[in-house]
């Protein structure tokens, strides 16, 4: 029993950080139309932004996490503004865009922090402890609590909010919301804000828990790729549900068979769903 | 005041004889600065930048300092007189495409005279380069070694058998610790290391509680592997020849999750910063097999290093925290190299390889050892004998024994093969 609650704490987490990087990653697609391969990169972003501002300026934790997301959002500005903006009418442009990014990023990392993994120290070393065996680190919970506060804000913003009417507006028919007044740089500007914004905190909180190295990114995003589309590309909802299922799958067949066996079967599930909906979950035929 | 400044007017014939002059002044200084520089030129072909960097860049630094220490004291004296050395690295990302372009270069544009490799994955890049040019290559990974690579040795680490010096000492010195788990990334490095590992487990009586489990290297998060692992309460986790960054991970994981038996591993690079992720009575007692080169074990009269506590000492000064498993290695063939080379009196591969390997032995780091390897590699060019087992005592890593390599394969050599066939890493198995 302790071990299935335990795998159960794990997937939660697990579960948390992909959907973070997954919606972020859809909203950017959803609404400008690119597939943003840098987007692990922002997640990459994030956590050396922690590695800066709390393991070398001392910075209260939660503090260099806010400066990670701020950072990572200004840097989404920069892409879209330097990048996806003038490649706008390419339709293959942003995506090789926003592979010479992922390049310059890495390199950039690699030019100011060094090669080697940075050492984060941990912001809390307190633990919940529901038994001898079933334990969850506080900062863990941290990544649970920011994945569902944000995105239950996103959720809201998007529903309920002028602004949030004008994102789903140009996702949807970015031709018919121009001539309804909505300013399409300005809500490309938005949601490439939101959607590094949320890389970057993924990255930031999890900098303590994982490995932080310039190639921090590759995994993410081959992760993130498979997510969106058993999801459905372009479907924040479909995002969410896939990250859950997908994170509850992988991490019960890590713990109960093998991690390799886990990574087969992740992607077997990703080619079912293509078979059987090829639009992925909750994907519309027009963005798949 | 200008005009009263200009040079007297200059004609064509004092300009040319000036000319010629200073010519033949600097032709004849530059002849003496070349008699006076000669220099032999070292491949350095390992990964300095991506995941496994680790295990190349502190090396490349160690032998940066070991170059300076050789040059400062007369350079390597060849037949025709002395030579300073100079270090060419390649970054090979760990790369077996980047491996082979990078030994191109460095043999063919940068002249080296020997190439040093971390090997594994890389290795199979490299080796078609070295069976065309009779290159020499070293590894530190001896299972790269087969038959077919006659000019590859493996003279500084005998990965990974000297892992089964750690278990056999947590065996006599911890003998109620009689199961173990063990998880390893799926690759050329993890997988001849797990069956290394199992072998000493078997011949220490220690039972493995399940299968060792393999994750995939591009894993990030390590709840899921460690929460398998510590399922059933094992006595000993051994994480194999993990790269440190899933060392690190797995063991702050292996805190978090309340595990409080022992750890063995192959190397804990930068185990301050564990440390500092978990605390010191949770990494107190851990085993490993690389040791800080402060170690007062390391001054006995048996060590080939020389001055291996200065060594560290100027390491650390110019690297803070930076010191790994590999940031003595590649400096220790260099030693191996210096001293064949002079002997042979040339830097030419196929006579450094034959000094190299006269008599049967030679002064490895860790004592005397000798080239071995036929049983297992099916080539003897492996410089095996003692190896330490190292242990965190209050925070800090010190050498416990030096234990023999063969030894330990006279008893329980089978075993070894047993393991290795069953994870397909004999030489003949392996593609």
């Amino acid at each position: 029993m302790d071990l299935l609650l335990q795998t159960g704490l794990n997937a939660v987490y697990a579960a948390s950080y992909m959907a973070l990087i997954a919606v972020g990653l859809v909203l950017i697609f959803g609404v400008m139309g690119v597939i943003n391969f840098a987007h692990g990169e922002l997640f990459m972003a994030g956590a050396y932004a922690v590695v800066a501002l709390y393991a070398d300026l001392a910075v209260p934790f939660l503090l260099a996490v806010a400066g990670g997301l701020l950072f990572v959002g200004v840097l989404g500005l920069v892409m879209e503004r330097a990048l996806f903006r003038p490649l706008r009418d390419n339709p293959l442009g942003g995506l090789v865009a926003s592979i010479g990014f992922l390049l310059v990023l890495q390199a950039l990392a690699v030019l100011l922090f060094g090669v080697r993994m940075e050492h984060v120290p941990p912001a809390t070393q307190e633990i919940i402890a529901f038994s001898e065996r079933v334990r969850f680190p506080l900062q863990r919970l941290w990544v649970v609590i920011a994945a569902i506060v944000l995105l239950s804000g996103l959720w809201l913003f998007l529903k309920k909010t002028r602004l949030g009417w004008a994102l789903r507006a140009s996702a949807q028919d970015p031709e018919a919301a121009a001539l309804q007044g909505i300013s399409i740089n300005q809500t490309a500007r938005i949601a490439m804000f939101i959607g590094a914004a949320l890389a970057g905190v993924a990255g930031a909180l999890s900098a303590p828990l994982v490995s932080v190295n310039p190639h921090m990114g590759h995994s993410v995003i081959i992760t993130a790729f498979i997510v969106i589309i058993v999801g459905g590309i372009g479907s924040l909802e479909g995002a969410v549900v896939a990250a859950i299922v997908y994170a509850f799958i992988h991490t019960f067949v890590t713990t109960f068979w093998d991690g390799v066996i886990a990574d087969i079967v992740g992607l077997t599930l990703m080619l079912l769903v293509l078979i059987v909906k090829p639009t992925g979950l909750f994907g519309t035929a027009d963005r798949a | 005041m200008i005009r009263k400044l200009r040079l007297p007017r200059l004609s064509r014939r004092r300009f040319l004889g000036g000319t010629a002059a200073l010519g033949a002044a600097a032709s004849g200084l530059t002849g003496r600065a070349l008699a006076q520089d000669k220099v032999v030129r070292i491949g350095f072909l390992a990964p300095l930048t991506g995941p496994v960097a680790a295990w190349g860049k502190p090396g490349l630094d160690g032998c940066r300092i070991w170059g300076e220490w050789v040059n400062e004291a007369g350079g390597i004296e060849l037949s025709d007189g002395a030579y300073q050395v100079e270090f060419v690295s390649y970054d090979n990302e760990y790369d077996p495409a980047k491996a082979r372009t990078g030994a191109t270069k460095l043999i063919r544009e940068d002249g080296v005279s020997f190439v040093m490799m971390l090997g594994g994955d890389t290795w199979p890049g490299a080796q078609p380069v070295a069976d065309k040019t009779g290159m020499l290559f070293s590894t530190l990974l001896p299972s790269d070694l087969s038959p077919d690579t006659t000019t590859l040795v493996a003279p500084a680490e005998v990965h990974p058998v000297y892992n089964v010096t750690g278990v056999e000492w947590l065996a006599e010195n911890h003998p109620d610790l009689k199961t173990a788990v063990m998880c390893a990334q799926d690759d050329a490095l993890g997988l001849p290391s797990v069956a290394t590992y199992l072998a000493a487990f078997e011949a220490a009586g220690i039972e493995m509680q399940q299968e060792p489990i393999l994750f995939d290297p591009a894993t990030t998060d390590f709840a899921p592997v460690v929460t398998k692992m510590i399922a059933d309460n094992p006595d000993i986790v051994c994480l194999d020849t993990a790269y440190a960054d899933y060392v690190h991970p797995i063991v702050e994981q292996l805190f978090q999750q309340g595990y409080d038996g022992q750890i063995i591993s192959c190397t804990a690079d930068f185990y301050e910063q564990m440390i500092e992720k978990t605390s010191k009575e949770f990494m107190e007692g851990f085993i490993f097999q690389f040791p800080d080169f402060d170690d007062p074990a390391l001054n006995q009269d048996f060590i080939n290093f020389p001055d291996p506590n200065r060594f560290y000492e100027v390491y650390t000064e110019r690297h803070p925290g930076e010191w790994g498993a590999v940031s003595w290695e590649y400096a220790s063939i260099m030693d191996l190299w210096k001293a064949a080379a002079e002997k042979a009196g040339s830097a030419e591969p196929d006579a450094v390889l034959a000094a190299m390997k006269e008599g049967g032995s030679g002064p490895h780091a860790f004592g005397t050892a000798q080239w071995w390897g036929e049983d297992l590699f099916g080539i003897d060019t492996a410089l095996v004998g003692n190896w330490p087992v190292v242990v965190i005592q209050d925070g800090k890593a010190r050498i416990q024994e030096f234990r023999s390599i063969p030894d330990w394969y006279d008893q329980h050599g089978e075993l070894l093969k047993k393991h290795m066939a069953d994870y397909g890493q004999m030489w003949d198995q392996r593609a």
